[in-house]
């Protein structure tokens, strides 16, 4: 019994049933609170922003706009200026001031579709490099945004003249560690999981794991590329470790069947790299931790180096809700820390306990 | 008929009467005894004693002793007095009257046991299950105590970290509040020397006591930031398949079905006919006179196209090319309804509607509908070429087409 006390517990704290569907929440940086994004059932987008009070949510600010929002991000704004950048159903990027939110800050009409998911890096006092915001979308392309330059992003991955589109279901940023390199990862819903060097302006790596790619992120953003996760759709997930790329087999990978359903996000710790959380499409959560394997690298029959992925232990899990659970984010400052929201209309803050001992 | 025994000795005192029965070597296993009141009765086989007590006795209070080859009785009396004699002597009704008795009394106490042993056999189970739950219910208390301690050691860091956020806000804004006031006490200082008019200064004063504040601030923390990036476009490409869906929305078995009937064609030549004979190899493949066809059909030679053409239906009549172009032939040599004809033909064989003969169909019913138009039948025209359009929404020509046919169907009725 107390061995099974030692592990991490994932404690729902706070429960908050909302009257719009959410479709993406985000913790605040330096701050209790969080924003929720989403859309009203008469078609309008709403980012509502949560105060955590004495074990209560209060809600702080309301801000209704004319299109509804898909995801957000804090990445690439100043830790004193903390603007949100914005992707929403019609195509358009916009990163607005919460304290006044009437007129964005930068806006642009992105693409010409949906903007599925979006990520930024730069800001925050994390890395260093200009602050850039990337956004993938269902006419297949991901573009990199600078609030500096307007109206026409700094990089476009397209698809070739005359190539069917796919949609981009994610993208993340990765490997920012001086301010020069970056890394782009982006996920098909065909399956593809497509790397770009933004350095190089070139396809580093590409691969294909059979089923849509719902999400994908670096274990962290700020330095070399070190592991990556890609969720699919019937509940797999893929670690890859990227430190040593073969040239023909690529990345080294582990993967791993878990939740029965689509895997809808995955989140890493920010105080632990090899921690992570996957969230599914039952309402359930699972956490777990990456083991290294002995050695990281082997050299294979023509004496070249190709890498050896570890393995996944599963830490934790916990059934909250019936719908998926479509986003989860860990706190920045608070260790244990979580937001997630879920199809059901409600989102949930929960404190994951004896992260430090694991 | 068991045997009396009679050799038993007794002794007695005030209270007190002591009987000796020899058990004459019967194992003490086999000794049955029945004792009431007034009557004690020892049986065993083949061996019986019974006697009718003097006096009454307390039967509770008695007790037998059996063993060593002897059966010791030692029964309290009831009234404290000496008897004369072991037994009394009464008629044969009594002593069967008694004795009847005795049975029932035995049976009576024999059933009152039993039932006390059995409610007292369901009360100790109710206490043991009883405690079971406790048990259960204490270790469940538990572990639920220690889980909403961690939730509240939990819940009280929380709070704690936040209060200590807010005060660092608190602070941070008291010392930009400091900066503020101390900037605006200058810019007071320059703006009186400068105007006589206050309230103007006043207002301007709050202005540029901001943005100086807001100045300084940015002064104080400064980035290089890097210039934004030059414009680039990466190019890229998707996992080819045979078919280019992805697995979750592929038409599996229609794509299916199109290969094997594509493949089935292949096979289909139909070699029996005479004037093959006449026929040399080359012109035996339904390929190579579909090309024969469509070299005829681009050097404007429509009549040797069709014939071509013809030849190579007779040889394989499962190509849908074969009748699309012959129908274009037609269409250039105004045999409309023989166009008509191909094309429909044509259209039958590329079912099943996948995305890989879509160009075809396309063709094909961009052809029929300029027949129809031809023979003045623009409702059919329309048809296909709106059918056309679903294809291939983007063709601007074929929109314009559609829109001038139409035109002319509003225009004629």
């Amino acid at each position: 019994m107390s061995s099974t006390l030692e592990k991490p517990q994932i404690i729902a704290h706070i429960q908050k049933s909302l009257n719009y569907t959410v479709f993406d929440s985000r913790w605040i940086p330096c701050s209790a609170k969080f924003v929720c994004m989403g859309n009203f059932a008469r078609g309008t987008g709403v980012i509502q922003i949560y105060e955590i009070q004495q074990g209560e949510l209060q809600l702080v600010k309301e801000i209704e706009k004319a299109k509804p929002i898909k995801c957000g991000t804090f990445g690439a704004t100043s830790l004193q200026q903390r603007h949100l950048a914005t992707g929403d159903f019609d195509g358009s990027l916009n990163v607005w001031n919460l304290e006044m939110p009437e007129c964005p800050v930068y806006s642009v009409k992105a693409h010409k579709e949906i903007i599925n998911s979006i990520d930024g890096v730069g800001g925050l006092g994390i890395g260093d490099g200009a602050p850039e915001i990337v956004t993938g979308s269902r006419d297949g392309t991901v573009k990199v945004w600078d609030s500096r330059q307007k109206d026409t992003p700094v990089v476009n991955m397209e698809p070739m003249e005359g190539e069917t589109k796919r949609d981009c279901w994610t993208v993340a940023f990765g490997h920012a560690f001086n301010d020069q390199d970056r890394c782009v990862c982006a996920g098909y819903d065909n399956g593809d999981i497509k790397l770009f060097d933004l350095r190089n302006m070139s396809l580093r790596w590409e691969t294909n794991i059979r089923n849509g790619v719902c999400s994908v992120e670096f274990d962290r953003k700020d330095i070399n590329m070190n592991k990556l996760v890609a969720t699919s759709l019937e509940g797999k997930f893929h670690v890859f470790d990227m430190r040593t790329q073969h040239p023909t087999n690529g990345f080294a990978s582990v993967s791993e069947k878990a939740h029965k359903s689509t895997v809808w996000q995955v989140r890493h710790l920010p105080q632990n790299r090899d921690i992570f959380m996957t969230a599914g499409g039952a309402g359930n959560l699972h956490l777990w931790k990456y083991e290294y394997p002995a050695q990281r690298t082997k050299k294979d029959a023509d004496n070249v180096d190709m890498g050896v992925a570890g393995s996944v232990n599963l830490l934790q899990n916990v059934t909250l809700s019936t719908q998926p659970i479509s986003s989860l984010d860990w706190s920045p400052d608070k260790q244990g820390l979580c937001v997630c929201s879920s199809f059901d209309q409600s989102v949930r803050v929960l404190i994951v306990t004896k992260l430090n001992t694991v | 008929m068991p045997l009396i025994v009679r050799d038993h000795t007794w002794t007695q005192n005030q209270n007190t009467v002591y009987i000796s029965v020899p058990l004459k070597g019967v194992k003490t296993a086999n000794v049955h005894v029945i004792c009431t009141d007034e009557y004690l009765k020892v049986s065993f086989p083949p061996f019986l004693f019974e006697i009718f007590l003097f006096g009454p006795i307390n039967e509770e209070k008695s007790e037998a002793r059996i063993g060593n080859g002897v059966a010791v009785f030692t029964l309290q009396k009831r009234t404290d007095e000496l008897w004369e004699q072991l037994f009394t002597n009464i008629d044969k009704d009594k002593q069967k009257h008694i004795r009847e008795q005795a049975i029932l009394k035995v049976q009576e106490k024999e059933a009152e046991k039993s039932k006390a042993k059995a409610t007292r056999i369901q009360q100790e189970k109710k206490y043991a299950l009883e405690t079971m739950m406790k048990l259960e219910n204490e270790e469940r208390d538990r572990i639920q105590k220690m889980k909403d301690e961690e939730c509240a050691k939990a819940t009280a860091q929380l709070d704690f970290w936040r209060e200590t956020q807010r005060k660092a806000a608190e602070e941070n804004e008291n010392q930009q509040k400091l900066q503020r006031t101390g900037t605006n006490n200058n810019q007071l200082v320059y703006q009186k020397t400068e105007r006589a008019n206050a309230t103007p200064a006043v207002t301007l004063l709050h202005n540029t006591g901001n943005t100086t504040s807001g100045q300084i601030s940015r002064k104080q923390k400064p980035k290089d930031l890097p210039a934004p990036r030059s414009a680039g476009c990466i190019k890229i490409s998707f996992t080819p398949r045979v078919f280019p869906t992805a697995l979750r929305e592929s038409h599996v078995p229609e794509e299916e079905e199109w290969l094997k009937k594509q493949a089935e064609a292949r096979r289909a030549v139909d070699t029996d006919l005479a004037e093959l004979s006449d026929l040399k190899e080359e012109e035996r493949n339904p390929d190579w006179l579909k090309e024969k066809g469509d070299k005829l059909f681009m050097a404007g030679n429509y009549l040797a196209a069709v014939n071509a053409y013809n030849l190579a239906i007779k040889l394989n009549r499962k190509i849908p090319a074969l009748f699309s172009n012959r129908a274009a032939c037609h269409l250039k040599l105004r045999n409309l309804h023989k166009a008509i004809e191909d094309s429909s033909q044509a259209l039958e064989l590329l079912t099943p509607a996948v995305a890989a003969n879509a160009p075809a169909r396309l063709k094909a019913h961009v052809r029929r509908g300029t027949a129809f138009c031809e023979l003045e039948l623009y409702v059919e025209g329309l048809q296909d070429y709106q059918a056309a359009l679903d294809i291939d929404p983007h063709n601007v020509a074929l929109q314009a087409d559609t829109d001038k046919i139409r035109e002319i169907i509003q225009g004629t009725t």
